[in-house]
């Protein structure tokens, strides 16, 4: 009886359990996916994440001129799974915590995100080329002091392996810093030569 | 105002809701079965109520690719509904094919076969989302009645 009295109570004072929403605010759980977004300033074009796409709600379009491409998302064929944002190797897709997905039939293949993004020319060849994104040039080249990263990241990859020749060569012409020991000359001569 | 259209705007406030699996995977569903079973998404709040024979429906929830299987079968059913219906296509597969676009059994979408009204796309969608297109449906079944501008 009195255990009945106190669930009784606990009801009365906690009120209706019923979520207000639509009428009302709502919850979003923290990590709950929603729509997919490109980061323009990020994306490179790879097509990783159209060919992780389960749903195949990814398409890339090249520009006709070449300048370009357009990264489309069908929201309507997103599937929510957040391969593209695993598979990313830049971290330019995302997945929003926008679950508001209820529209009219006349909406349908309007609910895209879509960026158009232009290539760069090359600092150094002048062919177009998508730069590195910041972050990824500061992990790629953090063990070599050498490396201007803000420039190496604005030249393609034919002048990057140049580049790369150049160092190497600069490296071998340079006459090691310090000498060697006598002792370790004569046994070098003897095995190595 | 005759007394006939009073009497329609007066009474008319609830659209049952029917519910049609064309070949889905059963996510969208256990989500349908959450919005109406569940205290805290209550369709209920709406007047909806789940009905089991397609004459009693205002509002047809489809769920699922079309599977050729299901194909002749879901318009049958669609087509027993009375008039003004309300369609509404629950997560991506219905809308889209999703994941199972292009597949050797799917005829889908569904707007291939059946003009679709509302979408709510997902997978599957979350009770709210299905709540909000509900709520859509509502309003454009009331405006098919004449009873809202």
């Amino acid at each position: 009886m009195a255990s009945f009295l106190k669930v009784l109570f606990r009801n009365l004072l906690d009120g209706p359990s019923t979520d207000p929403y639509p009428m009302g605010p709502t919850f979003s759980p923290q990590r709950i996916r929603g729509r997919a977004k490109v980061d323009p300033n990020l994306c490179m074009g790879c097509g990783m994440c159209r060919y992780s796409c389960t749903a195949g709600a990814i398409n890339i379009a090249h520009l006709p001129d070449g300048s370009g491409y357009t990264i489309t998302i069908w929201q309507n064929s997103c599937c929510r799974c957040a391969s593209c944002r695993h598979y990313c190797p830049t971290g330019a897709m995302s997945v929003t915590d926008d679950w508001h997905s209820a529209h009219a039939e006349k909406d349908k293949f309007n609910r895209l995100e879509q960026q158009t993004i232009k290539y760069e020319p090359c600092a150094d060849c002048g062919t177009l080329m998508r730069p590195l994104p910041a972050h990824l040039a500061q992990r790629l080249y953090a063990g070599n002091k050498e490396i201007d990263q803000e420039k190496i990241r604005h030249i393609c990859p034919k002048c990057r392996r140049i580049e790369d020749a150049k160092r190497t060569a600069r490296r071998l012409l340079t006459p090691a810093p310090e000498p060697m020991e006598a002792a370790e000359l004569t046994s070098a001569a003897s095995t190595r030569y | 105002m005759s007394l006939d259209k009073m009497l329609q705007k007066i009474s008319v406030r609830s659209p049952w809701l029917f519910r049609i699996n064309a070949g889905s995977c059963n996510g969208c569903d256990v989500e349908l079965a959450t919005t109406a079973c569940i205290p805290r998404y209550d369709v209920e709040r709406f007047g909806c109520k789940y009905c089991g024979s397609p004459r009693h429906t205002d509002v047809v929830l489809i769920t699922g690719p079309l599977t050729t299987k299901v194909r002749d079968r879901v318009l049958r059913v669609w087509h027993e509904i009375p008039n003004p219906k309300v369609t509404v296509a629950v997560g991506v597969c219905s809308i889209s094919g999703g994941v199972f676009r292009g597949g050797y059994s799917i005829e889908g979408p569904i707007d291939r076969y059946i003009p679709v009204d509302v979408n709510v796309p997902g997978c599957p969608p979350r009770p709210q989302a299905i709540l909000e297109g509900i709520v859509l449906a509502r309003s454009i079944w009331l405006k098919k009645l004449g009873l809202e501008e």
